[in-house]
């Protein structure tokens, strides 16, 4: 039994239907990727996992049902989220942004501090700044902070490169090989920039019009044409 | 001059007091509750039947009136605001209509014509030849005392944080393990509470009436449009800002001027600045 299981998934948003039965499994520990062109889905799975869009399916961790729990009983029961638009508390400071992220887990802020500071310096050298002046680098940091924040077991990061040079999607990659190797945190990564989760990831699922089109190893899928296809058509 | 801005400072604490729950909902549920007044009106009357009727100590007249406020805001959220969620066309009538019906109610309950609500501190201070109740003086300190609070539990406790949080990005808050809707139902509870004790206040400097809900409406009305999404210190600067106007109004203009006044700026911020004068997304 995988560490996060999603069974025959679908997802509505009124009558329109978002994902058709997607299934995916990863191990404890595991870097996996979703990657898919704009609109394929990859935002409406992470939503789903967090039970913030309506869906029909089954979806696990650890063997316990997400099924109809509230977002709230998701974080607690060891889910963290950074979200494609961050989603940060633009007139809040920094830290209290990330303190907004320890709501569920309050005995745990200064050990968690310590890791984002660790992980993030610049976040501790700004830690008085508004989000809202921050660059978009700066706050893909807080959103991931944030998310280290609820102390959880599986990060779901959505579009972690999105609009960032590359200088900074290497730092951010190398943040997120930290956190999977140090803190043993199992990490579902959707990405449009495919070498990015290719790069990152053991396992693929390649996401197509909310279908899975190709799934593999990171290695297997690296030369396959199909890879190609989900971006651009046949 | 000294005595307009001894009453001026006095009638915005007080107005401060009278708008900060009102400010509140709007911050954070994006609701305009309009049977706010009527959580001022319900503060009034409780505190009269249990004070002045029954004769039970005015601090614990007072409380009681805060609970009748909460449990007035709690049911309004949880009958209207929750049933009629994401309509709010639908919760702003429902709201005006429940004023109305509440308005109602204390006819038959007390009666249509008004009541002399006796001071919580009854006395007065001779401030440089002008005279200061107690009870107003009481007023403008609670008001700051609640905007001073309310600053701190906002910046230094969870759920304060969580408050913010929720008035800034619902989803944010959302996957930061916060339950809007408990959030909600603190605000709205709070938000009552607080509306019956600036009823008890306003209700001693004025008087009680069953329309008396109007008037404290309007002001916190005001106090949105013109601040823009309440920020605490915007709330406390627009209620300086309309009380002094009302005081000015009084002394050198017309009495009878005074809420004109304040319309007129209402609709002048509409026209100029229509996301108020501090307008941005925090509490």
């Amino acid at each position: 039994m995988g560490f996060l299981e999603v069974e025959n998934l679908e997802a509505f948003y009124g009558r329109a239907q978002a994902l058709h039965g997607i299934s995916l499994s990863m191990e404890r520990g595991e870097i996996a990727g979703i990657v898919g062109a704009n609109g394929a889905g990859k935002s409406t799975l992470m939503d789903c996992i967090m039970g913030l869009v309506n869906t029909r399916g089954e979806i696990r961790l650890a063997g316990g049902s997400l099924a109809n729990l509230p977002t709230s009983e998701i974080v607690r029961l060891g889910i963290g989220y950074a979200p494609e638009r961050f989603n940060l508390f633009p007139h809040m400071t920094v830290r209290d942004n990330l303190l907004v992220g320890a709501y569920t887990a309050r005995d745990d802020i200064e050990a968690n501090l310590d890791i984002v500071h660790g992980l993030f310096p610049r976040l501790e050298e700004r830690e008085r700044q508004e989000t809202s002046t921050q660059s978009g680098g700066e706050r893909q940091m807080v959103s991931l902070g944030r998310a280290l924040m609820t102390s959880p077991r599986l990060l779901l990061v959505d579009e972690p490169t999105i609009g960032l040079a590359p200088k900074l999607c290497d730092e951010i990659a190398d943040v997120l090989i930290r956190m999977n190797r140090e803190l043993d945190m199992t990490i579902l990564i959707a990405e449009q920039n495919a070498n990015f989760a290719l790069r990152l990831a053991k396992h693929i699922y390649v996401l197509e019009s909310g279908k899975i089109k190709i799934s593999g190893s990171a290695r297997e899928l690296r030369d396959d044409p199909r890879l190609l296809e989900a971006y651009f058509g046949d | 001059m000294l005595q307009i801005l001894i009453q001026g400072l006095l009638l915005s604490g007080l107005y401060a007091l009278i708008a900060v729950g009102f400010t509140m909902i709007f911050s954070i549920g994006r609701v305009l509750n309009l049977s706010y007044g009527s959580s001022l009106m319900v503060g009034g009357y409780t505190y009269f039947y249990f004070s002045q009727t029954l004769g039970i100590p005015k601090l614990a007249g007072l409380a009681v009136a805060a609970v009748a406020g909460c449990l007035m805001g709690l049911l309004v959220f949880r009958l209207i605001v929750k049933t009629l969620e994401g309509s709010h066309v639908a919760i702003e009538i429902s709201t005006l209509i429940l004023a109305v019906v509440v308005q109602a109610a204390i006819v038959l309950l007390f009666g249509d014509s008004s009541k002399i609500l006796l001071p919580i501190i009854p006395g007065v201070v001779w401030v440089s030849g002008a005279a200061v109740t107690y009870n107003i003086l009481a007023a403008m300190l609670a008001g700051w005392a609640v905007l001073a609070g309310l600053h701190f539990y906002v910046r230094a406790t969870h759920t304060g944080r969580a408050m913010s949080a929720v008035s800034m990005d619902l989803k944010g808050a959302a996957i930061s393990g916060i339950e809007p809707d408990r959030i909600n139902m603190i605000t709205w509870g709070l938000s009552g509470a607080l509306g019956a004790v600036a009823g008890v206040f306003f209700a001693s400097y004025t008087q009680l009436s069953p329309s008396m809900w109007v008037a404290p409406l309007i002001i916190s009305v005001a106090v949105v449009i013109v601040g823009g999404i309440g920020s605490i210190v915007g709330t406390l600067i627009v209620a300086h800002i309309i009380g002094f106007m009302e005081v000015i109004v009084t002394a050198w203009i017309a009495p009878e001027l005074r809420g004109v006044f304040t319309m007129l700026l209402i609709i002048c911020v509409l026209i100029l600045r229509p996301q108020g004068l501090f307008g941005r997304a925090e509490l």
